[in-house]
């Protein structure tokens, strides 16, 4: 017994090194990578493929305005159909990875368009990880009228963003703003609605009375503004699909402004000045008790909410000089989040609730910026003669905003921003514009 | 009745008669001559014999006033103005938008069956990129659209952007080897970190300058009791990273977490071959936020095993996030390896049992930052 086991003992004691050197041999490298680049990714989105006669003059379109969807956020870059070595040919065919890799498409969209029977435009689709040799998700097929193809066209794109970028596309959108013509000291104003890229114009009132400031309801359908038709500011609602409106509740002797609309939909936040005096108030859209939010002297205005309409965010100069609050959206006692030096307003809470856009006067310039909810790390995206009024793309991405330019023929432009600061664009317009806000994604 | 009252009263009637009755019998007027005659005024009469005077010449004339603007009538027949124009609110008709497509999946593509064949790239000549001049104290970044760890100059108009910097060649036709003919091509602009409208350095000049500072004081010499033999080890330890190729300050800053027994050079080379690819400028803020760490094995000749890439782990965002994380780090790590000419990624052959199975960690902390 006592010899088996020294045998035993001999032979564990021998193994051990080996055993040892087995497993440093077999122990992975472990590094970490904590430097990448930042540049836009190619993409190649050949003309959708015309499953019959009838759906040809639309392949090429539907493959354009994907094309510049994504190439118009900065995050994307558009591999040049002259390059192409592969041609789509036929949507069933197998996709020739190997082709693409070597023009260094990292993204490929191909595509099909007919229209059916019932004269309804059918668009199919895929994406394409090229350098994975996979397709990128499932293939899509969408049904619509052939009116609307620029809208299948955007909801194709969300698609592929929203599955190369892990965050909701912002394409199928619209954006109401104050549609501005004549000159600078007899300008005309109305209300105006356009797909986000600025296509498709219509006009939801004429230019007989000033008109301001208007903003989406949640669900996109409603707009509350500020009119001057009575020759002092007050609100009204418009339903979007009828073009009607009316004004909402008011007191005489007062006047009403900035509404906006509480998540909910069901309630609005204002500034109404009586007296001499402005302060915050909510109330019923459909009527009802007016509750006031803010008691102080000075000037409460520009109130937003909180995704959730926790709280709402507002601008006041109860400290000498405009600067932006914090407060619960039954009102309260508020927080001053604003420390920069200068003058901040038009508070915009984020769609995803951590950032909040403002307007800021600086050294005799404006910027659109943004900062945290509690005022941390406040930065600014852009520098001009005058931006302001910022307003949130669905996906909390992207931040457009009002532009002036200098002098007696200073034009109003809507401009838009990533909020990282970089791919600061026009966003094209037929007339002046102004006071954008931007719609929810249109189910 | 008296008579005297008779006589009375028959002597008044016989009067009133006579009145009323005597014209009856009054003779016709004698004729007799009429001379016209004319009245006229003391003040006629003095001027139609006073003498003749000449009139008196007047020696100041009163300018006439202009008249007052607001005197005048309005012009009631002048042309009214002209009304603005009033565009009429379109019918909400157009504004209804279109139906919402109805959307449906489709099943997936066969597999095709494809060569995979890497493009060929051709390995630099030289590094054409400039970094960032030392000559100024505080460089502004310029605003463009890459950001790379390493700044990159604005590359020649005529230069074609490729992923590598390599200068042209021409044939030779007296070498004895024949060298292909190449493009110029080069690296596209990049710089360290993002650069706003609100930062750019155009708007940078001081609009005052600092006043000049009085001599400074003489330093006292400082003691140096045992450090030569320590600055000596920095010394040789600045020389040898110089030697191994490594980039010093920012090994020396930012340490890699790692484990094994491969040397730091190899590494550090290692990460730099990755890094060119890992681009996550399309990523979202939340996968930004994302840690994955990958598991993959490589061969003998520095390829990776594509089949063997997995996901061990991953921090800081969702399933989903971690899924795009991975992707994105997948991508770089399978065209980094043929990516600059190269054939697989470039290790010591001689210690393959140490880089034959990675773990790599990519963190965008400091990418997030930018």
């Amino acid at each position: 017994m006592k010899r088996i086991l020294t045998l035993l003992i001999a032979s564990v004691l021998w193994a051990a090194p080996f055993s040892a050197l087995s497993t440093a041999a077999q122990e992975p490298l472990r590094l970490e990578l904590d430097e990448g680049i930042f540049e836009p990714l190619p993409f190649a989105v050949p003309d959708f493929v015309a499953d019959n006669g009838a759906g040809a003059e639309f392949g090429r379109k539907i493959a354009q305005v994907i094309s510049d969807d994504l190439t118009g956020t900065g995050l994307f870059r558009q591999i040049s159909k002259d390059a192409f070595i592969s041609q789509i040919t036929s949507f069933s065919s197998p996709v020739q990875f190997a082709d693409w890799k070597a023009i260094n498409a990292q993204a490929l969209i191909s595509g099909a368009v007919s229209v059916d029977d019932t004269g309804k435009l059918v668009v199919r689709f895929r994406i394409y990880d090229v350098y994975a040799d996979q397709e990128l998700g499932q293939g899509l097929q969408l049904v619509g009228t052939q009116d609307g193809w620029r809208r299948i066209a955007h909801k194709v794109a969300d698609q592929v963003y929203s599955r190369i970028t892990g965050e909701g596309g912002y394409f199928d959108s619209r954006v109401v703003f104050v549609a501005e013509s004549g000159p600078k000291d007899n300008r005309q104003k109305r209300l105006a609605i356009m797909d986000y890229d600025g296509a498709g114009v219509k006009y939801l009132t004429d230019s007989s009375a000033l008109v301001l400031a208007p903003r989406f309801s949640p669900t996109g359908d409603r707009v509350l503004y500020t009119s001057y038709e009575t020759g002092f500011p007050k609100i009204y609602v418009l339903d979007v699909a009828s073009v009607g409106r009316r004004p909402l509740e008011s007191q005489d002797g007062t006047m009403s402004f900035a509404p906006r609309f509480a998540p909910d939909g069901r309630t609005v936040v204002f500034s109404l000045t009586k007296g001499g005096n402005t302060d915050l108030f909510r109330m019923n859209i459909d009527g009802g008790g007016t509750e006031r939010l803010t008691v102080t002297p000075s000037i409460e205005t520009a109130p937003s909410f909180s995704p959730d309409g926790s709280q709402i965010v507002f601008e006041s100069d109860r400290s000498g000089s405009p600067q932006l609050y914090i407060m619960s959206a039954s009102g309260g006692e508020a927080r001053r989040i604003s420390n920069g030096q200068g003058r901040y307003g038009t508070p915009v809470w984020s769609p995803r609730g951590d950032l909040i856009a403002f307007t800021k006067q600086s050294k005799g310039r404006f910027h659109i910026g943004v900062m945290r909810v509690d005022g941390s790390e406040e930065r600014l995206l852009t520098a001009s003669f005058l931006d302001e009024g910022p307003t949130w793309s669905p996906n909390g991405r992207v931040i457009m905003f009002t532009r002036e330019t200098q002098g007696a023929a200073g034009r109003s432009s809507l401009y838009s921003v990533d909020i990282t600061g970089r791919n600061l664009r026009q966003v094209t317009t037929t007339t002046g514009a102004s006071d954008p806000a931007w719609s929810p994604l249109q189910k | 009745m008296n008579t005297g009252q008779y006589i009375s009263g028959a002597g008044h009637l016989a009067l009133i008669g006579w009145a009323l009755l005597g014209g009856v019998f009054t003779a016709e007027p004698l004729p007799f001559e009429v001379t016209e005659v004319t009245a006229i005024s003391s003040q006629e009469y003095a001027a139609l014999i006073a003498p003749q005077h000449s009139p008196d010449a007047v020696s100041e004339v009163v300018t006439p006033q202009a008249p007052d603007p607001e005197d005048n009538p309005p012009d009631i027949a002048a042309t009214p103005d002209a009304t603005p124009e009033q565009v009429e609110p379109e019918a909400a008709d157009p504004v209804t938008p279109d139906d919402a497509p109805d959307v449906a999946e489709l099943a997936p593509l066969p597999e095709a069956e494809v060569s995979d064949a890497p493009p060929e790239i051709q390995p630099p000549s030289e590094d054409l990129a400039a970094l960032t001049p030392d000559l100024s104290p505080r460089p502004q970044p310029r605003p463009v659209e890459r950001v790379a760890p390493e700044p990159v100059a604005q590359p020649d108009p005529d230069v074609r952007i490729d992923d590598v910097d390599q200068s042209e060649s021409t044939p030779d036709e007296a070498a004895e080897t024949p060298r292909e003919e190449t493009d110029e091509t080069a690296r596209e602009e990049a710089t360290t970190e993002i650069v706003t409208e609100a930062d750019d350095p155009s708007d940078a000049a001081p609009s005052s300058s600092l006043r000049p500072k009085t001599r400074p004081q003489r330093r006292q010499p400082a003691e140096q009791p045992t450090e030569t033999a320590q600055s000596n080890d920095n010394a040789v330890n600045a020389a040898l990273a110089e030697a191994l190729g490594e980039n010093g300050g920012e090994t020396q800053q930012q340490p890699i977490r790692s484990s094994g027994t491969l040397s730091q050079s190899a590494k550090t080379g290692f990460l730099r071959q990755i890094r060119g690819c890992w681009n996550v400028g399309s990523a979202s803020t939340a996968v930004l936020n994302t840690k994955v760490t990958l598991a993959f094995s490589m061969g003998r000749d520095g390829q990776v095993n594509i089949g063997s890439i997995a996901m061990i782990s991953f921090e800081g965002g969702s399933r989903s996030d971690a899924d795009i994380a991975t992707r994105i780090a997948k991508s770089a790590l399978i065209r980094c390896q043929n990516a600059e000419g190269r054939s697989g990624y470039e290790m010591p052959a001689d210690k393959y049992d140490q880089w034959r199975n990675v773990e790599l960690r990519f963190n965008p902390d400091k990418m997030r930052q930018r």
